[in-house]
């Protein structure tokens, strides 16, 4: 489903941000990926949303070489993914309801049928009853939670997350951790990077380990304990 | 949707859907950011509504030049009307060249009436005026020629007026011809002046819409960087996000074209007072000029589309840019 052959990014300036990686994430399979800050977390996540281009290597999503994709296909690539960010990046002027609808306005799916996905994403993430308000009236947890009804409102192929925990508390991460699991389990693949280790062993996942750019281990599900 | 109770192959189904409704989908994306545009719009109505009244002033400025001009125009075929050019002839002209003479320019283009006035009417007019009597009974022969009073039609236009003193002029029998309707080609050479200078002042007026309109979409895009930003992350193509400006710069356009079109409205109607005691001085013959019907239709129709043009110039540059 996902794989880096290969892969190396090099940005302006000459910091080499990945070196080298190769790992392939199956689909319908779990993976976190983690290291320090500056490992490489993040940036791999920008190769899958083609939010950059590898140095060297390739990318493939789901068979296809993302080396491949003009800027005109980029939009599409970006539809089939789900992405969650740190940061939740909603659009603070509208409803949780316009947020997490977005997608499904951007997909052209009817306005019947995007009232009815966006309740159901919603009450997913337990959040059906803050459909009218603001995003700055809901806490960081709440706010997350929109993000990830976001995510999963057009139900992508695979979802990313960028520390989608962040800013929780443990409780509150391993829920939202319960949330991606439960996307799993119906064969979405789940990419999540992060830095929260103890997060990572309550979730027993497969653990991809990146440092300085390299990766240093490739833990399956059953060694994580 | 829940995941529970959906496999992946039916919410694939599902995604494709959109697919297989390209219109509808296409139309709702309009409609979406035709809704959305507005909204933003009436989410900071005192900025929009300045810009608004800016580009309206804008837009009523050359209308109300036209509206003048147009006055102006009726002004002096109301004054035309009262034209009257007098032929003299050769005083060797007997009254049977003069009939023949005043039929023959009446089957010209142009003529309304003419008046054949004998030499002796002239004695007579002449002699009822204050200080001529005496004089003229020292005359011994009546010195004065036929003269022919030609009316030319109310509508008749200056360059018609003149083309026919030249006939007249040309013609066999005639002396002289005396024309009050000189001032009429002076005027309507002005105003063809005032008709060009309608035109460059719309066209600039027109670039200062695109201007205005451009500008506020440039600030607007500046603004919304990081809403931008998200969308494009969520996989909105280019035009989705541009679609939103694009309204807007239609509704900026339309807006200010009703309000343009509501200023020259009232312009014409504080003209309709003044204008109707000026009528009464040339007899009810003068009437306040409109602006004709398509003109007011025209004006907000053409705005939409400088709004819209000057958006999509500005967008398409600053999208390029911010995303």
């Amino acid at each position: 489903m996902i794989r880096f052959d290969q892969v190396t990014k090099r940005y302006e300036g000459g910091h080499e941000a990945l070196s080298q990686l190769t790992f392939e994430v199956a689909k319908g399979e779990m993976a976190f990926v983690t290291g320090h800050s500056g490992a490489g977390k993040s940036t791999l996540l920008k190769l899958l949303a083609l939010i950059e281009r590898p140095s060297h290597g390739h990318v493939m999503l789901d068979g296809q070489n993302l080396a491949k994709i003009g800027h005109g296909g980029i939009p599409k690539l970006r539809r089939s993914l789900g992405m969650v960010f740190q940061d939740h990046r909603l659009l603070m002027d509208r409803s949780v309801f316009a947020n997490v609808e977005l997608p499904l306005v951007i997909g052209g799916i009817a306005p019947l049928e995007r009232g009815r996905r966006v309740r159901a994403a919603l009450e997913k993430v337990g959040l059906l009853d803050y459909e009218r308000q603001l995003p700055a009236s809901l806490s960081t947890g709440e706010q997350q939670r929109v993000g990830i009804a976001r995510a999963i409102v057009a139900k992508p192929t695979v979802l990313i997350a960028d520390e989608p925990t962040g800013n929780l508390d443990p409780q509150l991460a391993f829920e939202i951790m319960g949330l991606f699991a439960e996307f799993q389990q119906v064969g979405t693949t789940v990419l999540v990077a992060t830095h929260d280790l103890p997060l990572i062993k309550r979730m027993r996942k497969r653990v991809v380990v990146l440092d300085h750019g390299r990766l240093v281990a490739d833990v399956s599900a059953e060694e994580v304990l | 949707m829940s995941p529970s109770t959906e496999t992946q192959p039916q919410a694939r189904a599902r995604s494709t859907h959109s697919h297989r409704r390209p219109f509808s989908s296409w139309r709702e994306h309009h409609g979406w950011s035709a809704g959305a545009s507005l909204r933003r719009l009436a989410s900071k109505p005192v900025g929009s509504l300045l810009t608004i009244a800016v580009m309206g002033l804008a837009l009523a400025l050359p209308l109300a030049f036209y509206l003048m001009l147009s006055n102006v125009q009726s002004l002096g075929t109301a004054l035309g009307r009262n034209q009257v050019i007098n032929v003299f002839l050769k005083t060797d002209q007997v009254q049977a060249n003069a009939q023949m003479l005043a039929k023959q320019i009446k089957q010209h283009d142009g003529v309304a009436n003419v008046t054949l006035k004998s030499p002796q009417q002239g004695m007579d007019e002449l002699s009822k005026m204050q200080g001529f009597g005496d004089a003229l009974h020292a005359l011994d022969d009546n010195p004065l020629p036929y003269v022919l009073q030609v009316q030319p039609q109310d509508d008749i236009s200056a360059d018609a007026a003149g083309r026919l003193v030249d006939d007249l002029r040309g013609m066999q029998g005639v002396d002289m011809v005396q024309d009050s309707g000189t001032w009429r080609q002076r005027l309507d050479a002005l105003l063809r002046v005032g008709n060009r200078l309608v035109l460059i002042l719309a066209a600039m007026f027109a670039l200062a819409v695109l201007l205005v309109v451009g500008n506020t979409v440039r600030v607007d895009i500046t603004s919304r960087a990081e809403e931008i930003g998200v969308l494009k992350l969520i996989g909105a193509s280019r035009a989705f996000v541009r679609r939103p400006y694009l309204y807007a710069g239609i509704w900026y356009g339309l807006f200010a074209g009703i309000v343009a079109v509501a200023l020259a409205l009232g312009i014409e109607f504080a003209l309709v007072e003044p204008v109707a005691r000026l009528s009464q001085v040339y007899e009810g013959k003068l009437q306040v000029a409109g602006l004709p019907q398509w003109l007011l239709l025209a004006v907000p129709v053409v705005a939409a589309f400088l709004g819209w043009l000057g958006a999509r110039l500005v967008s398409a540059w600053q999208l390029r840019r911010a995303v």
